[in-house]
């Protein structure tokens, strides 16, 4: 299974082959806002309840929660029980979420269902950042601003905190392949026409142009606002159960057919990463898609976690749709856009554009688009493939309609 | 946090030896006492060898800018007076795959460029509000 070996900055971790195993079944989202005043559970719990709607399946047919619990706030089994007023047993996994684990949950939900261990694994993230940062508490720096190497050998010097770190790595990857700020900027362009054509999206009535990217004054130069995400409050869910039992629900079969997982030994000192212009999507691209049975050129529509648009860009090339040092070129002009681009990518909007729930709506999307409902549709999308990153570790999640 | 955040905690172990050489206008770095890698940053046992003992060892302060960025932003309020400034990642003469998280200083930003050489400056880390100070190697543009 392994097709990428061991090198020195990362490796693949070994997956068994669950391909075609389980479904998703049902996918759901909170509204997605600024800052909304609510709490994380009860963003979650509105996007939990939609997704058990588009299911076909009551609160009480599911037997499977993953979520991931080192966010805080989130919707665990007591939050789970809380609000359905259900007490049945439920099998945990802490291996759920967003990021990383919005692509590797239905590799551990295939093999708790396979086990025996559950039927219906509901997986479910959500952030309330928005409100936190209005509130001056917490947000997506603080894990870095506590961790103590970072704290005392990078923030000191103002290297903190992710706009800065992904900032330097663009402009080392400009330096090693000539990559453009344009390049960039058609990366963040293709996100906001998504989600202008996504009434669900933060910035849906926000358009911009190439011309009005570069015009933008620099944050962190060389990134201008544009190239980060934006942050927001929003959740999603997403519900998986065995195919066979999948056939009988309400929607399209849409099969897991793909999971990788790559690791970065420098985790988030990216500082340290040997291959500084690289993410172990190298590790984990490969394996999915011979799990899958699926190259690249099979891809309808590509879903990345994207904090930044490098970090786009070089998943892009790490996942093989181009060659490496290749995606400035390839990203150009429309080749993203969903309506005829070469490689449909986004298509709502991503964390650029449509919400910063860390990965979760992009599966949710990834659904849509092989089922053929989403926004802003790809035409006769079949196969759909999800990139999840956090720095340590990528992932791949390949999904098709069956 | 800290009150003093973010000065370094410059009793912090892991980097005590590199915050005091600091202090004597030295780059000192660890080295496995075993198989002589550097390890930086700290770590428990080397990545190579997996000995735990390191020597702190006296760098030259030489080094290529590996990459930059011009931060106009302050994400932190103890930044606000700094910007725009340059923060920088510095890959060091004796290895190359040793990064120093810093800042470049006495430059003008337009005039930076890749894998220029660079040389180790000791300067005071000093925010609003904190009365202690810490001497930090930055580093500034050098003769090739």
């Amino acid at each position: 299974m392994r097709a990428v070996a061991d090198s020195d900055w990362g490796c693949p971790t070994p997956l068994e082959d669950i391909a075609g195993e389980i479904a998703i079944v049902g996918v759901g989202e909170s509204a997605h806002t600024r800052a909304s005043g609510r709490s994380p559970k009860e963003i979650a719990a509105e996007a939990v309840e939609r997704a058990l709607a588009d299911a076909g399946l009551p609160p009480s047919a599911i037997d499977g929660l993953m979520y991931a619990p080192f966010m805080g706030g989130q919707f665990d089994a007591a939050a789970f029980h809380a609000y359905f007023g259900t007490s049945h047993d439920l099998w945990v996994s802490e291996r759920g979420g967003g990021m990383v684990w919005a692509g590797t949950a239905p590799y551990d939900a295939a093999l708790a269902i396979r086990a025996g261990q559950a039927r219906y694994v509901l997986n479910v993230f959500s952030v309330a950042w928005a409100t936190q940062r209005a509130e001056m508490v917490g947000g997506p720096g603080q894990v870095h601003a506590e961790d103590l190497v970072k704290q005392n050998i990078e923030v000191p010097f103002g290297w903190f905190p992710q706009p800065v770190y992904f900032a330097t790595i663009a402009r080392r990857h400009m330096h090693e392949f000539g990559t453009t700020a344009a390049q960039l900027g058609a990366i963040a362009v293709a996100c906001r026409r998504h989600a202008t054509l996504t009434p669900a999206a933060v910035m849906h009535d926000r358009p911009l142009t190439l011309a009005d990217y570069l015009a933008s004054p620099p944050l962190v130069d060389p990134f201008r606002k544009e190239d980060c995400c934006l942050i927001s409050d929003g959740g999603g869910a997403y519900v998986m159960t065995s195919v066979a039992r999948a056939r009988d629900l309400r929607q399209p079969l849409i099969e897991v057919a793909g999971v990788g997982l790559g690791n970065s030994y420098t985790g988030t000192y990216w500082s340290q990463q040997g291959a500084f212009t690289s993410t172990p999507q190298v590790f984990a691209a490969p394996g999915a898609f011979a799990m899958a049975g699926l190259t690249p050129a099979d891809v309808d529509v590509l879903t990345l976690y994207d904090p930044f648009t490098i970090v786009a860009l070089m998943q892009i090339e790490d996942m093989g749709f181009c060659r490496k040092g290749e995606g400035g070129a390839f990203v150009e002009g429309t080749a993203l856009h969903f309506d005829g681009g070469v490689l449909p990518y986004n298509t709502h909007g991503g964390m650029l554009s449509h919400a910063y729930v860390l990965g979760i709506a992009h599966v949710v999307e990834t659904v849509r688009q092989v089922r053929g409902e989403a926004a802003a549709q790809v035409s006769d999308a079949e196969v759909g493939v999800y990139g999840g990153y956090t720095g340590p570790q990528a992932s791949t999640l390949i999904l098709r309609r069956r | 946090m800290r009150q003093d955040f973010p000065l370094p905690d410059v009793t912090w172990e892991p980097a005590r030896e590199f915050w005091a050489g600091a202090s004597r206008s030295e780059v000192l770095i660890p080295r496995c006492t075993a198989c002589g890698a550097y390890a930086w940053y700290p770590v428990a046992r080397c990545r190579r060898c997996g000995e735990a003992r390191f020597a702190w060892t006296r760098m030259s302060g030489r080094g290529r800018l590996f990459s930059w960025v011009v931060v106009h932003r302050a994400f932190l309020p103890a930044f606000a007076a700094k910007v725009p400034f340059v923060a920088a990642l510095v890959a060091l003469d004796e290895e190359p795959a040793v990064r120093l998280a810093t800042n470049l200083v006495d430059c003008v930003p337009e005039a930076l460029d890749f894998d220029m050489p660079v040389r180790a400056v000791f300067r005071p880390l000093r925010f609003p509000g904190v009365e202690r100070e810490v001497m930090a190697p930055m580093f500034v543009p050098a003769e090739g």
